[in-house]
């Protein structure tokens, strides 16, 4: 990791530490962390909860910044949210005051984006989504499933380079949480080299939808390792990833990193 | 199996009859519609028989005429004062003032309680005082705004803006804080101004709060207008009862209460029907 590569990565933090400070302690939420994002890479965050993942994405997302070190997106300081970097949560926080073509476009509303073209290619994905006859409705007609798929469709649909997964399958039930995955990766892939940081404490999920995965160690968060993800599971859709040769005993080694990290903390 | 048809439904026994969701179904609204007409026969008759032993009362002599006059003489003043045309501008003048009041009350509290949501420094500056302006009893300051405003219909909407504008800040402002902070969250990703955060999120997530401290301030409306009329006004509801009480005509006192009521419940209701209209999409 020490020498500079010649192009920058799409995501690169370096030496990054942030500290969350409140009246009682100064905490050490992430500490030293390293790690880089190719364009159109799909890294999973693994690790005990308290590990600093989600600070770790609102770092990238700037919604934060980092006490020290640097985030770089292309190279670049980040110094506030940016239109590339897309952000989907735990649930799917959709307003209940809009329907569902309007919270879809909520993204394009406050960039300031909502062009014809834009809208269209909102509904587009809406469509692609089997949500097209839902555009008028409000959010509480529909399920937990197809809520996060319009969460979804309102991140897309501001066309972000890096699209930030903060366990966006967790408050769902398991069939609906299966299929999501594939309809994720599948639209990651079709929409031309997105690049993917999905944040997750579900081992399965992380090593059948990522490319690489860093596990994480807390108090403070740090990176443990860092594990890559063989092609013929990679490369398949998550569900079909599951079935592939080798996926269990990955899954085990992953499991006992995970377990070694835990009592690391301890 | 006869006491079980009574409440509509049956065990599912297989000896008898198939289950007819339908026939569940009417028997329960005729329950419930039976049950509203005896709620609202009751209240009627309630109603009815506190007139009639009141006029009684009245007329038997147990109770002063003077002092509590009886139904029939109330409503015979009203048709009177009705007709003369000499009880309409007072009721013009009392709903104007509510209603300026009113509005201003509600308005000024949410522009107060957006400004200090704006600004974390100024809520905790403001805090305290906040505190005390709602522990005082606004009514209090009648005197104050009579000197300061002079005495009439601008002292009398003061006082019912005063009684309502602390307490909507208050409850407004809570509700603003309230707002999940992940909804912000969401619109922060896409790179929101505090503007856009207010404006997209906070104030439509608030408004069925915000409608639902109208129907609070209807009331409260009322009370500062009707104490500014007692303490200054030359006309209004206010003005008739203390007019009443002086010349010891408490008929006239009792049209003017009545008359209150009356108003005072439709304002409540319409507030009412405009917050099922506003908040039909919240749920």
């Amino acid at each position: 990791m020490g020498q500079l590569p010649a192009t920058p990565a799409k995501i690169e933090l370096r030496n990054v530490t942030h500290l969350y400070v409140t009246p009682t302690q100064a905490f050490t939420a992430v500490k030293g962390i390293d790690l880089r994002v190719e364009e159109g890479e799909f890294v999973c965050l693994v690790g005990p909860s308290g590990c600093g993942k989600t600070t770790l994405l609102s770092l990238i997302a700037g919604l934060e910044k980092p006490t020290a070190g640097h985030v770089l997106i292309d190279g670049e300081q980040v110094t506030g949210p940016t239109q590339k970097v897309g952000y989907m949560l735990q649930q799917d926080y959709l307003f209940n005051w809009r329907t569902i073509e309007d919270n879809v476009f909520l993204g394009l509303e406050i960039q300031g984006i909502r062009s014809k073209e834009n809208r269209q290619y909102a509904l587009h994905l809406l469509e692609e989504m089997g949500l097209a006859d839902y555009r008028k409705a409000y959010p509480p007609q529909l399920s937990g499933g197809m809520r996060q798929r319009v969460a979804l469709v309102r991140t897309l649909a501001c066309q972000p380079e890096i699209l930030l997964l903060d366990e966006p399958f967790s408050a769902l039930d398991y069939q609906t949480k299966l299929k999501l995955e594939d309809l994720i990766v599948e639209t990651l892939r079709r929409y031309n080299n997105k690049t993917a940081i999905l944040v997750t404490h579900d081992l399965s999920e992380a090593v059948a939808m990522g490319d690489r995965l860093y596990i994480l160690k807390r108090n403070p968060g740090q990176i443990r390792t860092e594990v890559k993800i063989p092609d013929q599971i990679r490369t398949s859709l998550p569900f079909q990833a599951r079935k592939q040769e080798g996926f269990h005993a990955l899954f085990e080694k992953v499991w006992m990193e995970m377990e070694r990290s835990e009592h690391a903390a301890d | 199996m006869r006491c079980l048809r009574k409440y509509g439904w049956k065990w599912s026994d297989p000896n008898m009859q198939p289950i007819d969701p339908e026939q569940i179904h009417r028997a329960y609204l005729k329950k419930r519609s039976r049950q509203h007409w005896a709620i609202l026969a009751t209240q009627l008759g309630l109603f009815v028989s506190f007139l009639v032993a009141w006029e009684w009362a009245a007329r038997s002599g147990l109770i002063n005429v003077l002092l509590f006059s009886h139904p029939t003489k109330i409503w015979t003043l009203f048709v009177q004062k009705l007709s003369d045309g000499s009880l309409l501008p007072h009721v013009g003048t009392t709903i104007a003032e509510t209603a300026v009041g009113f509005v201003l009350g509600t308005l000024l509290g949410t522009l107060l309680a957006t400004l200090i949501w704006w600004s974390p420094f100024l809520s905790k500056v403001l805090d305290p005082y906040l505190v005390i302006a709602n522990s005082m009893p606004k009514v209090a300051l009648g005197p104050l705004f009579i000197v300061g405003l002079g005495p009439g219909a601008l002292s009398i909407i003061a006082m019912a803006c005063a009684v309502s504008v602390i307490i909507t800040t208050i409850v407004i402002y809570t509700s603003f804080k309230e707002v999940d902070p992940n909804f912000i969250k969401v619109v922060q990703t896409f790179g929101a101004s505090k503007r856009q955060v207010f404006s997209v999120v906070v104030l439509p997530a608030t408004i069925p709060t915000i409608v639902s401290t109208l129907k609070v301030n209807v009331g409260l409306s009322w009370i500062g207008v009707i104490v500014g009329e007692f303490l200054v006004s030359k006309e209004g509801l206010g003005y008739l009862i203390v007019y009443g009480f002086q010349v010891f005509n408490f008929t006239l006192v009792l049209v003017s209460l009545a008359v209150i009521a009356v108003l005072a419940t439709v304002m409540y209701q319409m507030v009412a029907y405009l917050e099922r209209k506003l908040t039909s999409q919240f749920k």
